[in-house]
C-alpha cells in the first residue's frame, strides 16, 4: 500500500465525512433540502470511490448501503428523522474508523460486524451486499494499446455517474502524461430517439506513461470503477515520453509536506536575525574615517533588504495559514461520541470554518478544544429530564466559532448548558484548598469563574468516566498561552457557558529585552516589561524573607534574575532593575545590565526542555548565539 | 459553456458541461446530419462526449486544448489510436 496515497485518503476522508455530517445534520431539520442531500450523497459516493484503492471492504460496504439509502431518497422516497440518524450513526462510524486507520494503520477488528450491524440499520438489510465487491478478475489491455509503454487503464463508469456529479472524461484528463485513449459504449445505444443524455454508458481505456502510484492517486476517487495493467514496451523505441505536453494543468492547489513549510519557515527567521546584523554593520562603518558615504549606502540597502525579509517573512506566513474547518470537522462526532456515553444528546455548529490560522497553532489547538468540548458536554449540557424541566430541547447545541480580529483569530465554543455557577466554583475552591474562604469570597463572579483554569481545580472536579483524565483547564490555559494567545470563560447561570479562546493568526515577531546575569545575557519578553530602573541600596528595604524597593512611593518585591536562573547574583550596589508586571503585579527583576532590545521570532522549546518552567523559548542573536527568553511570570515562585 | 446551432453546424463553446448534453442531444436528433464545431471549446463532459459518441456527427474544427485535440477528440472521431507526436 502506498503511504503518500494513504495520508491523502485521511486528510480526504475527514473533509469528506465532515461534509456528509454537516449535510445531514442539515437534512434532520429540513429533510427536503435538496442542495444539503446531494452534497450528502457526493460526499458519501466519493467517499466510498476512494476506499477501493485499500483493504477496507468493510467501510466500503457500508458506505455503499448508505450511498443506496441517499439515491432512493433523491429518486423521491420519503425519508424520516430516522433514516437521517442512521445515516449519521454510518458516517460517524466511519469517521471512528479513519480514527483507528490513522493510528493502527488498519480497521479496527470488529469492523465487519460493525458494518453488518450498520448496514442492517440503515434498512440494507435486503441482502445486497455482493455488489459491493468490484469484480477483481485481472483485466487484459486491448490490441489497439500493443506497442505503447506504461500503465493501461480501464474505467468503467456507474451509469448514475453524471447524476452523481462525476465527469469521467475530467477524471481521465486528470491522470498524468496520457499517452493514449478510447472511449467505447458500455452497452449498445438502443434506438437513438430515445437516447437518454444523462445515463452514463462509457467504457474509458487509456494507457499512462507516468509509474503506477501516480495513476492511483489521480483515479483514487473512483478506484472502484477502475482496472489496471502494466504495459510491456515493445521495443527500445516504443516507449514514447514525449505526452507531457498533453497532461491539462488542472490543479490550482498544491498540497505540501508540512515539514517543508516550516523548514522554509525557519530559514526565512534565521534570515530575519541574520539582516539585524547589517545595521550594525552600516553603523560601524559610519564610524570609520571616511566611512560616513560608505555607512550611508549600506543602510539604504539594509533598508530595503528589511522591506523584502519582513514581505518574504508575511508571505511564507501566509503559506502556513489553513482553515479551520478540518479541525472543526471532527469535533461533531466526537461530541455525539461523549453525549452517547454520558446518556446525553448534544448537537455541535460549527461557524467560521473558513477563517485561516497557522498550521501550528490548528495542530495545538485539537486537544485544548476537545477538552473544552468535553467540559461542555459533561459539566455544561444537562441530562434530558432537567433540559425539559427547564424548558430547553433535549438534544444540547454546543457552538463552535471562529472570527478573525485584526491579526488575532477568537475561537468561541458556546453551549446551552447550565452554565458556571460562581458560588459553586468558590466553594470547590474551597474545599480544594486552592482558596481560603475569605479569599474565595471577595472573588467577582467572572474572576470566581477563572477559578477553573486554576490548576489543580478541574483535575478532581471531573471524576466522571469521561471528563476524569487527570487533565484539566489549566492544561488548556497553558496551551493557549503557549500558543501566545489567552483563554477565558465567561458563563451565566442556567444560560449556559462561553469558552473564548484569544489566539495569534500566524506566530509574531516578539519584542525582547537582552538583560545580563553575570556571564551569561538571557532574553525577557517586552510584553511584561513596565521600565527599567536604576535602585540605590537606600531605596531597597529588606521585607521579611525576600527584599522590596519603592518605586514612586510603592513598595515592589525586589529579585535577582541570577538567583532565579542559577547565575550569580548581582554585586551590592546600586542595581539595575527591570520592572515586569507578574500575574497584574509588578516585581523587580535585578540584572547586571540591559544590553538591547530586538525583535525575535521565538521558538517554543522542544524536547527535554519543552516543560521547562519560566522558558518561554529560544531566539538566535545576530551573533550566532542561542538566547533564552524568560517569561518572568511563571519563573516566580 | 454554450450550444449555439446555425444552418447544418452546432457550436460547441467554452467549457460544455453536464446540461449541455441534453440540448446537444436534442439538436443532433432533430436536425441529424448537422456538424459540430469544437474550434473554440475548451473542454467537454463525459455526457457531453458521449452524446457526439453515440449520435456520431461530422466533427470540424481543431481546439486549442491538449488533451481535446490530441486524445479526446481522436477517440470519440474513432480514429485508430495514434501515439502521440513526438517532440
Amino acid at each position: 500500500m502506498n503511504d503518500e496515497l494513504m495520508a491523502q485518503f485521511l486528510v480526504e476522508g475527514r473533509e469528506l465525512v465532515a461534509a456528509a455530517a454537516r449535510d445531514l445534520a442539515v437534512l434532520a431539520r429540513a429533510p427536503s433540502d435538496e442542495a444539503a442531500l446531494d452534497g450528502c450523497f457526493r460526499a458519501v459516493h466519493t467517499l466510498k470511490g476512494s476506499t477501493g484503492l485499500f483493504d477496507l471492504a468493510p467501510m466500503g460496504l457500508l458506505l455503499h448501503a448508505a450511498e443506496d439509502v441517499l439515491a432512493a431518497i433523491r429518486a423521491g422516497r420519503p425519508a424520516g428523522p430516522a433514516d437521517f440518524a442512521a445515516l449519521l450513526a454510518a458516517v460517524d462510524e466511519v469517521d471512528r474508523w479513519l480514527d483507528a486507520i490513522e493510528g493502527d494503520g488498519a480497521l479496527p477488528a470488529g469492523a465487519a460486524e460493525a458494518a453488518r450491524i450498520a448496514v442492517a440499520r440503515l434498512g440494507g438489510a435486503e441482502g445486497v451486499p455482493a455488489q459491493a465487491a468490484p469484480e477483481p478478475q485481472a483485466w487484459r489491455a486491448p490490441p489497439e494499446f500493443a506497442g505503447l509503454a506504461g500503465i493501461a487503464i480501464r474505467y468503467v463508469p456507474r451509469a448514475d455517474a453524471y447524476f452523481s456529479g462525476d465527469d469521467p472524461v475530467a477524471i481521465i484528463a486528470a491522470v498524468p502524461a496520457l499517452t493514449a485513449l478510447r472511449i467505447l459504449p458500455r452497452e449498445g445505444w438502443g434506438p437513438l430517439e430515445s437516447y437518454d443524455p444523462f445515463a452514463c454508458n462509457l467504457v474509458i481505456e487509456a494507457v499512462s506513461a507516468a509509474g503506477r502510484p501516480a495513476v492511483q492517486a489521480a483515479l483514487r476517487l473512483v478506484a472502484d470503477q477502475v482496472q489496471l495493467a502494466e504495459l510491456l514496451p515493445a521495443g527500445p523505441g516504443a516507449a514514447a515520453t514525449g505526452a507531457a505536453a498533453t497532461g491539462p494543468a488542472a490543479r490550482r492547489t498544491l498540497r505540501v509536506d508540512a515539514a517543508r513549510v516550516d523548514r522554509l519557515a525557519g530559514l526565512v527567521d534565521d534570515l530575519v536575525v541574520a539582516k539585524s546584523a547589517l545595521a550594525e554593520l552600516a553603523a560601524e562603518a559610519e564610524r570609520l574615517a571616511g566611512g560616513h558615504g560608505l555607512g550611508q549606502s549600506l543602510r539604504a540597502r539594509q533598508a530595503q533588504l528589511d522591506r523584502l525579509v519582513s514581505d518574504l517573512h508575511a508571505t511564507v506566513g501566509q503559506v502556513r495559514l489553513v482553515p479551520l474547518a478540518p479541525l472543526f470537522g471532527r469535533f461533531p462526532r466526537l461530541a455525539r461520541d461523549i453525549a452517547r456515553a454520558l446518556g446525553k444528546s448534544v448537537s455541535v455548529e460549527t461557524e467560521g470554518g473558513e477563517v485561516e490560522v497557522d498550521k501550528a497553532v490548528v495542530d495545538a489547538l485539537f486537544d485544548p478544544l476537545l477538552h473544552v468540548l468535553r467540559n461542555a458536554v459533561d459539566h455544561g449540557v444537562e441530562a434530558p429530564p432537567e433540559r425539559r424541566k427547564a424548558g430547553k430541547a433535549e438534544t444540547g447545541t454546543i457552538r463552535l466559532a471562529a472570527r478573525p480580529d485584526g491579526d488575532r483569530v477568537v475561537i468561541e465554543v458556546t453551549d446551552d448548558g447550565a452554565g458556571i455557577d460562581p458560588a459553586r466554583i468558590r466553594d470547590l475552591a474551597v474545599e480544594r484548598g486552592l482558596l481560603r474562604r475569605d479569599a474565595a469570597d471577595a472573588l467577582g463572579d467572572a474572576a470566581a469563574a477563572d477559578l477553573v483554569f486554576t490548576p489543580g481545580f478541574s483535575t478532581a472536579a471531573a471524576v466522571s468516566e469521561v471528563s476524569g483524565r487527570g487533565v484539566g483547564m489549566d492544561v488548556v490555559r497553558a496551551a493557549a498561552l503557549a500558543l501566545g494567545g489567552r483563554v477565558e470563560v465567561a458563563g451565566t447561570s442556567g444560560r449556559g457557558t462561553m469558552v473564548r479562546f484569544v489566539l495569534p493568526v500566524a506566530t509574531l515577531l516578539t519584542k525582547v529585552m537582552i538583560v545580563a546575569c553575570g556571564p551569561d545575557r538571557y532574553g525577557l519578553a517586552l510584553e511584561g516589561v513596565v521600565e527599567t530602573a536604576r535602585v540605590t541600596p537606600d531605596r531597597i528595604r529588606e521585607v521579611r524573607a525576600g527584599r522590596a524597593f519603592l518605586l514612586r512611593d510603592r513598595p515592589v518585591p525586589l529579585v535577582a534574575l541570577g538567583a532565579l536562573v542559577g547565575a550569580p547574583e548581582p554585586a551590592p550596589g546600586a542595581q539595575r532593575v527591570v520592572v515586569a508586571r507578574a500575574g497584574g503585579e509588578l516585581v523587580g527583576l535585578a540584572v547586571d545590565a540591559v544590553l538591547d532590545r530586538m525583535d525575535a521570532v521565538v521558538r517554543p522549546m522542544t524536547g527535554l526542555l519543552a516543560g521547562a518552567p519560566g522558558v518561554m523559548g529560544t531566539t538566535l542573536l545576530a551573533d550566532g548565539a542561542v538566547l533564552m527568553i524568560l517569561d518572568p511570570t511563571e519563573l516566580l515562585p | 459553456m454554450s450550444v449555439t446551432q446555425e444552418g447544418p453546424v452546432i457550436r460547441l463553446e467554452g467549457l460544455c458541461r453536464v446540461e449541455d448534453a441534453e440540448v446537444l442531444a436534442a439538436l443532433l436528433q432533430r436536425l441529424p446530419g448537422s456538424a459540430v464545431d469544437l474550434t473554440r471549446c475548451e473542454g467537454l463532459h463525459a455526457a457531453v462526449a458521449q452524446a457526439i459518441l453515440a449520435l456520431a456527427p461530422p466533427l470540424t474544427g481543431v481546439p486549442a486544448d491538449p488533451f481535446l485535440r490530441e486524445l479526446l477528440l481522436p477517440a470519440l472521431a474513432g480514429e485508430r489510436q495514434r501515439l502521440p507526436p513526438r517532440i
